[in-house]
């Protein structure tokens, strides 16, 4: 990209409203990824799916849920047992990640300065529509590497929208950057048909739909998933009896994004669940 | 003819009086360190003046909208890509305005060919304790003026921006004396409003010598108010919080104001 005509200096520009173009520009940030071109006679390995990970996300009364387990594998290992698969992007987005760690904690992160590098310079919130996008482009540029067999991000991105009504939107994600808007629930990762099973089958034949759930209700739907997808996948951490892990959900709301206890979450477990 | 260095003196000379003249209009901005964090304010009759920049900084300016926009984007941007690789504590205010926006600013106005920077901006960092808040003016030579950080001479805990300098003057002395870093929002509210009042005062007076009376100024401030609204924003010191910047809207304020 060309530097702005108004630049004396290398540290000045004009006005960029896209963060990772500016962090392109500066060398900050690795470029697109290129797409493989095919070896003349090598058959090209086929991509093969690796997000060993369970996230679920679905709206309940109070918002929308998201739920990740804390588990992160490198093939058959476990390497670590508290990770952190749900982020906090801005005060009312949540980006969930199955994926690499290096390229989703990076792209989160990318994220999260574009929007506000975007409300700081353009002196207006990002709408939903531009941050979902946003990471739409994120995960297009990264889609070079995935075919090269590394850096396989699937994100889903809850946030909450306070235009043209106020309501919770939640959006899931292909590795190639393709977004759909889920209505009531989205799951990803390794152990997510299991998820998908359990929550379609609870909004059309459980107690209540899911939209209709209490906070505690939620939590409870959310673990028992979890822990359902975490007996065939053993990618997926689920809850650990034994070492008192359990995963991590956090709730988007109108006022923004609660965090819950590990202490309310075990309660819940213990209650409904254990 | 500019390389003799006369003449170039005297072309820097008629370009500092150019830009003053330009400047002198320029509605005062008083920025105020208390116990919750910093409060910048102004009255503001058309454009927003009061900026964010990062996390724990903000900005307010004076000067032609074309240049207070560039500067503004490109202190945020050198904020955002150091705040990326790095982290957000990283961001210092001082190497920002020193080593990043001065010595362009200086640069671009002795270069007398080309079209110096028509701004005069002032910047606070919110710290940890009050003790640690820096205010910084820069002008637009690429001058610098501290709170007095750390250095000899007695910290202020508050920094004004005005058209002229006996303005910003008369601000200051108003401060010493009526701020106090232990006050509240309200309190320092007030203490705002009348520093901007008397910095507006002042402008419109040209050799006042004496600073003008407090039952003037409070009837000014008051005229003022009635066909102006405040813009006020707060950097809180609260850190359970990484964006510590918030805008005040004129109706949140109206209530506060002590008559």
């Amino acid at each position: 990209m060309e530097r702005s005509p108004v630049a004396f200096d290398q540290n000045f520009s004009g006005a960029v409203g896209d963060f990772s173009v500016l962090l392109r520009r500066k060398g900050l940030l690795a470029p697109a990824a290129a797409n493989p071109v095919p070896q003349g006679g090598t058959p090209q390995k086929m991509w093969q799916p690796t997000e060993a990970t369970t996230i679920l996300a679905f709206k309940f009364s109070g918002g929308v849920l998201v739920a990740g387990d804390r588990r992160a594998t490198a093939g058959n290992t476990v390497v670590y047992d508290r990770a952190d698969k749900v982020l906090e992007i801005d005060r009312h987005s949540i980006m969930a990640i199955a994926g690499v760690p290096a390229t989703a904690w990076e792209m989160a992160r990318v994220l999260e300065h574009s929007f506000q590098y975007f409300r700081r310079t353009q002196l207006q919130e990002m709408s939903v529509d531009g941050k979902v996008r946003a990471l739409s482009k994120l995960l297009r540029d990264n889609f070079g590497f995935v075919m090269q067999g590394v850096g396989v991000v699937v994100p889903i991105f809850a946030t909450y929208d306070s235009h043209p009504k106020p309501e919770a939107r939640l959006y899931f994600y292909d590795a190639m950057g393709a977004q759909f808007e889920a209505t009531d629930y989205a799951a990803t990762g390794s152990g997510s048909p299991a998820v998908r099973g359990i929550l379609f089958y609870e909004n059309n034949w459980g107690a209540k739909p899911l939209q209709e759930l209490g906070e505690d209700e939620a939590v409870s739907i959310a673990l028992r998933a979890l822990d359902t997808a975490s007996q065939s996948d053993t990618a997926t951490g689920g809850v650990d009896r034994g070492g008192k892990i359990y995963p991590l959900i956090k709730i988007v709301s109108r006022d923004g994004i609660t965090t819950l206890p590990e202490s309310k979450i075990a309660a819940v477990f213990k209650e409904t669940v254990a | 003819m500019i390389e003799e260095p006369y003449r170039w003196v005297e072309a820097i000379a008629n370009r500092r009086e150019y830009i003053e003249a330009q400047l002198a209009p320029g509605s005062p901005i008083a920025a105020l360190g208390y116990r919750d964090g910093i409060l910048f304010l102004t009255v503001s009759q058309s454009r927003q003046k009061i900026f964010e920049v990062y996390d724990r900084i903000a900005m307010g300016a004076i000067g032609h909208p074309g240049d207070i926009e560039r500067l503004r984007m490109a202190a945020i941007e050198l904020a955002s890509t150091e705040g990326f690789t790095r982290s957000a504590a990283d961001v210092s205010l001082r190497r920002l305005v020193h080593y990043s926006l001065s010595p362009v600013m200086k640069n671009a106005f002795e270069q007398v060919y080309g079209a110096p920077y028509l701004a005069r901006m002032l910047f606070a960092e919110v710290g940890e304790r009050p003790e640690e808040d820096l205010f910084l003016r820069v002008e637009y030579d690429g001058e610098i003026a501290t709170n007095g950080a750390t250095y000899a001479q007695a910290r202020q805990d508050f920094a004004a921006l005005s058209g002229t300098q006996q303005s910003r003057e008369q601000m200051e002395a108003l401060l010493a004396t009526e701020h106090a870093q232990d006050a509240n929002l309200e309190t320092v509210l007030n203490s705002a409003l009348d520093a901007w009042s008397i910095g507006h005062m002042t402008l419109q007076t040209d050799d006042a010598k004496e600073p003008p009376e407090r039952a003037a100024v409070r009837k000014h401030r008051q005229e003022q108010l009635t066909n102006a609204g405040i813009e006020a924003a707060l950097l809180e010191r609260d850190a359970s919080r990484a964006i510590r910047y918030r805008s005040l809207s004129d109706k949140e304020l109206r209530p506060l104001i002590r008559d």
